[in-house]
């Protein structure tokens, strides 16, 4: 694949990459993953999203589309590179691709939102009256995580308190600036303007600067991205997230809050069965209470059963199942035939 | 290589290690870089390490916007820096030193002087203020 030697050098923005890389160490650092393993399904704990075997039937179902993750982004414009190779190295080339892809799908981490920050530190009334503005103070410490970093406000009414969430993210952001991301919020994450985006089909380009801009739990984040899974799953237009690192959070999504059913239709109208079954297990697992779970169970179903029972038991949508059902088995029938 | 004799290293008599405010930026704009310096050293001149910044003027969110290191605060207050006055007192703000008695002072003596202009227009209606001390 000549295409392939091409795009070989092509990377997303170092800005964003880097930022993507950095951010991820969420996950070890707030020992979000409880109970790793599906042991949790019985339990009392409920399983979350950073789970290793939600993350998997996540990952499968998000699919590994090359020509899809190595898409030219707009760069400085250089005349393409190509390589001569052989049989073996266009493997190798093949094999690395796939780990860089695999690296670059790494998913964004859902968490819940972060509680506003109320505490006050020192209380000096007679110092009323004095200033005419507030004071904020930064600590500039380099080697402090900016979690831990003391951000005190002193107000003109003489009260020392912490700063709040959006003061810190302003002043972290004015003293240790990070790429891609503007000190005040640009006016395209407000609902009115996000309109104007999802017309455009750009869903994948603000979700990634919403990642560069917001922190994984800021209610701006959260906010922005149940906009953009609605409108997806408004209009079906699934296929935008498939081959990125959306796709897991969308899903995520969609199962809390059981509303899978356009997602299936369009797995199944575009042949994609085992995701299907991923998608009806990861459900499964998310509400082990419901009745399509417990029949599985029982009966041990696996594939096309699994989807059928399902579709009688829990979706809204199930005569749209059904035909969808019923053209892929016939479109499976010909082509075995023929 | 320098030599001690020459004009870019100059060597002071006495002095000693100060943590102050050395100002910068434009007309009608200052700008304080809060600095370690020698004492004897120029205002704006050349400086041990810079600690922080201040910004007198509020912003677009009505806040004057300060930084400060706090580590290597520390590191030159172990190492018996001193500090000027405008920075004790903005380090008592900021809750890392106790308040300054000046600003505790200063605040009591603006609220007198407000309570007494307050009390005076109401007193004499005619416009002779003078009297006052």
């Amino acid at each position: 694949m000549a295409a392939l030697g091409v795009c070989g050098s092509a990377a997303l923005p170092a800005r964003l990459s880097r930022v993507a890389r950095t951010v991820w160490g969420w996950r070890a650092q707030r020992g979000l993953g409880q109970d790793a393993g599906p042991a949790d399904e019985g339990k009392a704990a409920k399983p979350s999203f950073a789970d290793e075997a939600v993350q998997n039937l996540l990952y499968k179902m998000t699919g590994l589309n090359l020509h899809k993750v190595f898409r030219p982004v707009k760069k400085e414009l250089k005349p393409p590179k190509y390589k001569l190779m052989t049989e073996a190295q266009l493997e190798e080339a093949t094999r690395k691709a796939i780990e860089e892809a695999k690296e670059r799908l790494t998913m964004p981490p859902v968490l819940n939102e972060r509680e506003p920050i109320n505490d006050i530190l020192a209380d000096d009334k007679f110092l009323e009256g004095t200033e005419s503005t507030k004071y904020v103070f930064t600590d500039l410490t380099y080697s402090v995580p900016h979690r831990e970093r003391f951000i005190v406000v002193r107000e003109p009414n003489g009260v020392l308190r912490k700063a709040t969430w959006e003061e810190r993210d302003r002043m972290i952001q004015i003293f240790f600036p990070k790429e891609g991301r503007r000190v005040i919020p640009p006016v395209l994450f407000k609902d009115e303007h996000l309109v104007a985006v999802f017309q455009q089909d750009r869903h994948e380009d603000i979700l990634n600067r919403c990642i560069a801009q917001f922190e994984p739990d800021s209610p701006d984040y959260i906010r922005v991205h149940h906009r953009t899974y609605d409108d997806i799953e408004k209009h079906g237009k699934y296929d935008l997230l498939r081959s990125t690192r959306h796709f897991g959070g969308m899903v995520w999504y969609l199962v809390n809050r059981k509303r899978t059913d356009g997602l299936l239709i369009d797995m199944i109208h575009r042949d994609l069965l085992d995701d299907a079954t991923s998608l009806i297990t990861l459900y499964h697992m998310l509400h082990p209470e419901c009745q399509s779970a417990r029949e599985a169970q029982e009966g041990n179903l696996q594939g096309v059963d699994l989807i059928k029972v399902f579709a009688k038991t829990e979706s809204q949508k199930e005569g749209y199942i059904q035909l969808a059902l019923q053209a892929y088995e016939e479109a499976m029938a010909t082509s075995t035939a023929s | 290589p320098l030599f001690a004799g020459s004009r870019l290293l100059k060597g002071y008599r006495g002095g000693h290690v100060v943590i102050r405010f050395a100002l910068g930026g434009c007309t009608n704009r200052p700008f304080f870089r809060i600095v370690a310096a020698h004492s004897r050293r120029a205002r704006d001149g050349k400086y041990l390490e810079q600690l922080g910044c201040l910004d007198p003027l509020p912003n677009a969110h009505g806040e004057r916007v300060a930084g400060l290191n706090l580590e290597r605060l520390r590191y030159w207050l172990g190492c018996g820096a001193q500090l000027s006055r405008p920075a004790e007192k903005l380090l008592g703000l900021a809750g890392f030193l106790p308040l300054h008695p000046m600003t505790v002072t200063s605040a009591e003596r603006l609220r007198r002087r407000r309570a007494q202009e307050a009390v005076a227009p109401a007193a004499d209606g005619s416009p002779s203020p003078g009297d006052l001390p």
